[in-house]
């Protein structure tokens, strides 16, 4: 247990050089071990799902986040960007940061004075680790609430990516900005990286692939894995330095697949297989099942973030 | 071990969220300020991965019938682990429309420092009074 105490600590301490440091890349690399800390204590806290689900958003956030700052501040004199401070210093800095503290500090107190402090209710928990192989068919619970029991929950978090990815498409001016397939982007690249990124590239489509194929036996899933499939097309890039990807189309085909994962999901829900099937065979439809949705979920991610990770760079060359 | 009838490990992250609500009040810079949109959400999370593990942290993954009853009380709570997969995911959509709204302001604006930006806004805003001024009186 002191495990995680140590991490708590290192996580204190990550977030408070994140608010005192004024450099924006050592900004970019605090807020990268602060996610790397925040999965690793999720890991300890036995959650190996929302650990490797954060870990994955994680590395996207932090990309996103270089590609910001390096169209703002330049490429050129990392060690010397600072945030640039404010023109006219408005006065009273300390009056402001004293307030912010006073009221932080109350609402603070009345939320450990009146958060509730009774036992855990284990009524859920026990009913899903004691049936839920049985009614859903998988080994790992979390996918069988996510894919089986919740199954309505999952599709309307698919939608929010979607509208997110929609979103991104049109604050970047998809209709207007497109990088041809001929761009390659300016930045030097570093032979030895270029190298190792080839080597492990295919590795990491395999293991995305195998989350999602082995998600409901073990920890992962159609979201990470989906995610795992993005970060082979990150490498694409970064190896051949061209712009090939067709990123209407892919939008495209991330809708399709979403409609696809809705009409899988209602013939799941009111076609029951369980009243027609023999007992003995019930298994294997549920594992179809199960493989099915997250492979579906598997693909829509990758195209969501694919097309997010193109705008973002195409938002660096403009 | 118990701090106010709360578990220690539970008031961390409540800590760790009244540390990033203190920072977007007092950001400066709006990339500050979407890196502690971050830390909320993840304090948030950390606050119910703890929930859930009051009873034990042994993954909820059933390897054998052995497995589970010998572990049986030992099992973390899987409802929250569930959920929060979701809210992390909501997270990350948060974060990736933030990070190209903060990119709009930057091409309009050519900062990303708060109070110069609501001095530019404040200054579009008089303009904008005096030309329906100048309309009106012509």
């Amino acid at each position: 247990m002191y495990l995680v105490y140590t991490l708590f600590f290192m996580l204190f301490v990550s977030s408070f050089m994140i608010m005192f440091e004024r450099r924006v890349y050592r900004i970019i690399i605090y807020t990268c071990v602060f996610s790397l800390l925040i999965s690793l204590i999720y890991l300890v806290l036995g959650s190996p799902d929302v650990a490797m689900a954060e870990a994955a958003i994680g590395t996207y956030a932090i990309i996103f986040f270089i590609v910001v700052a390096e169209r703002y501040y330049g490429r050129e004199a990392i060690k010397t960007t600072f945030i640039p401070s404010s023109k006219n210093k408005k006065s009273g800095f300390f009056i402001k940061t004293s307030l912010a503290f006073v009221f932080v500090s109350i609402v603070a107190g009345l939320f450990i004075a009146f958060s509730p402090s009774m036992d855990a209710n284990l009524y859920l928990r026990d009913q899903f680790i004691l049936r839920a192989y049985e009614e859903v068919g998988g080994q790992n619970i979390i996918g069988n609430i996510l894919m089986g029991y919740r199954l309505y929950d999952t599709l309307f978090e698919a939608l929010a990516l979607v509208i997110a990815v929609m979103a991104v498409g049109n604050f970047s001016w998809l209709d207007r900005e497109q990088a041809t397939p001929i761009d390659s982007s300016e930045v030097k690249r570093d032979r030895v990286a270029v190298y190792s990124i080839r080597i492990i590239s295919p590795i990491i489509l395999l293991f995305g692939i195998y989350l999602i194929i082995n998600g409901h036996i073990s920890a992962g899933g159609g979201f990470q894995g989906g995610v795992a499939v993005a970060c082979f097309f990150i490498c694409r890039y970064m190896i051949h330095n061209i712009h090939d990807m067709p990123v209407k189309k892919v939008l495209k085909l991330e809708e399709i697949i979403f409609v696809t994962l809705v009409l899988v999901a209602v013939v799941a829900v009111f076609f029951d297989v369980s009243t027609f099937v023999e007992h003995e065979y019930l298994t294997i439809y549920q594992n179809i099942h199960l493989v099915v949705v997250n492979s579906l979920v598997g693909i829509k991610v990758a195209c969501g973030f694919i097309v997010l990770f193109y705008r973002y760079i195409t938002i660096e060359r403009a | 071990m118990e701090i106010f009838g709360i578990r220690f490990l539970e008031l961390l992250p409540i800590a760790l969220f009244f540390i990033a609500i203190f920072g977007l009040i007092t950001a400066n810079n709006a990339i500050k300020s979407v890196i502690y949109m971050i830390m909320l959400n993840g304090a948030v999370i950390i606050y119910w991965i703890a929930l859930g593990s009051r009873v034990g942290t042994i993954p909820p993954i059933l390897e054998t019938v052995y497995h589970v009853e010998l572990h049986f009380y030992e099992f973390a709570d899987p409802v929250p682990q569930a959920l929060m997969i979701t809210t992390i995911i909501i997270g990350f959509c948060v974060t990736a429309v933030n990070i190209i709204m903060l990119n709009t302001l930057h091409r309009r604006y050519k900062t990303t420092d708060w109070n110069t930006m609501f001095d530019l806004v404040k200054e579009e805003i008089s303009e904008r009074q005096n030309e329906g001024k100048k309309e009106a009186q012509g």
